[in-house]
């Protein structure tokens, strides 16, 4: 909309008198040239008419039932004080900080999680390559140590015992 | 105009000290025209007077963030519109479940109006109107909104609605002229995607 029109444009609406004779000449004159501003004038017209609608009608008698102050007391009391948490609850941008700090909360603490085992699995990996070549890994805290069970033990002995047996053969042949 | 002064700065004071006779005094002398902007709104008697008993309780709970800046009426006014839309918003989230949208006042009009031959707008017509510009109405801020109602329902002049808000008159102008704009582009996009 041009400058013309959008600077009256509540004298033009409500057809005031209140802007000086001349400047709504001039307004009046741009409106019968300019087709973009005349179809926005006259949209607006029309909303302004739907929205004169919602005036109550002329015979509205507006009287309430006997009583009312008293009963606005009864919600009063039935309501009490609004406290922090109603703010919360009942606005609708109250809801949303709610919704969003929860939703931030469980960010935080996925990110902790995930974060403090990440640094255990890299202490664990350091530590691995750190260990001299051909040093095996000493059964410890973080390492769980590998069970020398029976079979391990027999498996030990008997190729002990098979070294002892060939050394006597040798011993004997010589 | 100063909001600080008056004789109505001191009824609010009383009532922000918790005297419940200026409290008393505030809803006698606003509950018929808060009663008037619902029911011009709504157009649904029971719902007026339940809107009008909360609209003075929020008075009440919220007249300690008073700040004298704008005058009372203007204050309640924008309470009384924000209790509407409130309702509105709400009955809309019921009717999705089980609830019509048309109301026995609604029903009694349609039944007592006459064909419309005489040039005027049906009944029919009218209340989807109404429903279109209450729609819109919701698009723009409480602020636009409370200022636009009150320059078209009630009838207020630039010049008054400056008094009444403690804004100088080119502010209104420029509020006012948005709030239009803003309305226009909102039925653009509704009828857009109807």
């Amino acid at each position: 909309m041009h400058r013309e029109i959008r600077h009256h444009i509540e004298d033009v609406l409500t057809g005031s008198q209140a802007g000086s004779r001349d400047t709504l000449k001039d307004a009046r004159e741009h409106l019968a040239q300019c087709d973009e501003c005349r179809s926005e004038v006259q949209g607006m017209q029309e909303q302004t008419a739907l929205i004169r609608e919602l005036r109550a009608p002329e015979d509205f008698a507006a009287e309430l039932r006997p009583g009312f102050y008293a009963r606005v007391m009864e919600r009063i009391e039935a309501e009490g004080p609004i406290s922090i948490w109603n703010l919360f609850i009942e606005s609708a941008f109250g809801r949303r900080i709610a919704v969003a700090s929860l939703a931030l909360a469980l960010l935080i603490g996925v990110y902790v999680v995930t974060a403090e085992r990440s640094v255990e699995d890299s202490t664990l990996a350091l530590e691995s390559q750190q260990l001299p070549a051909g040093q095996t890994i000493v059964a410890g805290e973080d390492a769980p140590a590998r069970e020398i069970t029976q079979v391990d033990q027999l498996q030990t002995d008997q190729s002990s015992e098979d070294a002892v047996l060939a050394n006597l053969v040798t011993y004997r042949e010589q | 105009m100063d909001h600080k002064t008056s004789e109505e700065a001191a009824l609010v004071r009383r009532v922000q000290a918790r005297d419940e006779m200026a409290f008393r005094e505030v809803v006698e002398r606003y509950q018929s025209k808060v009663f008037s902007i619902i029911f011009g709104i709504l157009r649904n008697r029971n719902d007026a007077e339940d809107i009008a008993q909360q609209v003075f309780a929020k008075v009440y709970f919220s007249i300690k963030n008073f700040d004298f800046r704008s005058s009372l009426l203007t204050w309640i006014y924008k309470i009384t519109v924000n209790e509407c839309y409130d309702y509105l918003r709400k009955k809309r989230v019921r009717k999705l479940v089980y609830e019509s949208d048309f109301s026995q006042e609604d029903a009694q009009r349609m039944e007592a109006s006459e064909p419309a031959v005489d040039g005027s707008v049906p009944a029919d017509t009218r209340l989807a109107q109404r429903d279109l510009i209450l729609k819109l109405l919701s698009k723009v801020s409480e602020e636009e909104r409370s200022l636009i109602l009150l320059k078209e329902v009630e009838g207020h002049s630039v010049e008054e609605l400056a008094g009444m808000t403690g804004l100088n008159e080119n502010t209104i102008k420029v509020k006012l002229f948005r709030t239009r704009q803003k309305l226009l582009r909102a039925a653009g996009r509704l009828t857009r995607t109807r």
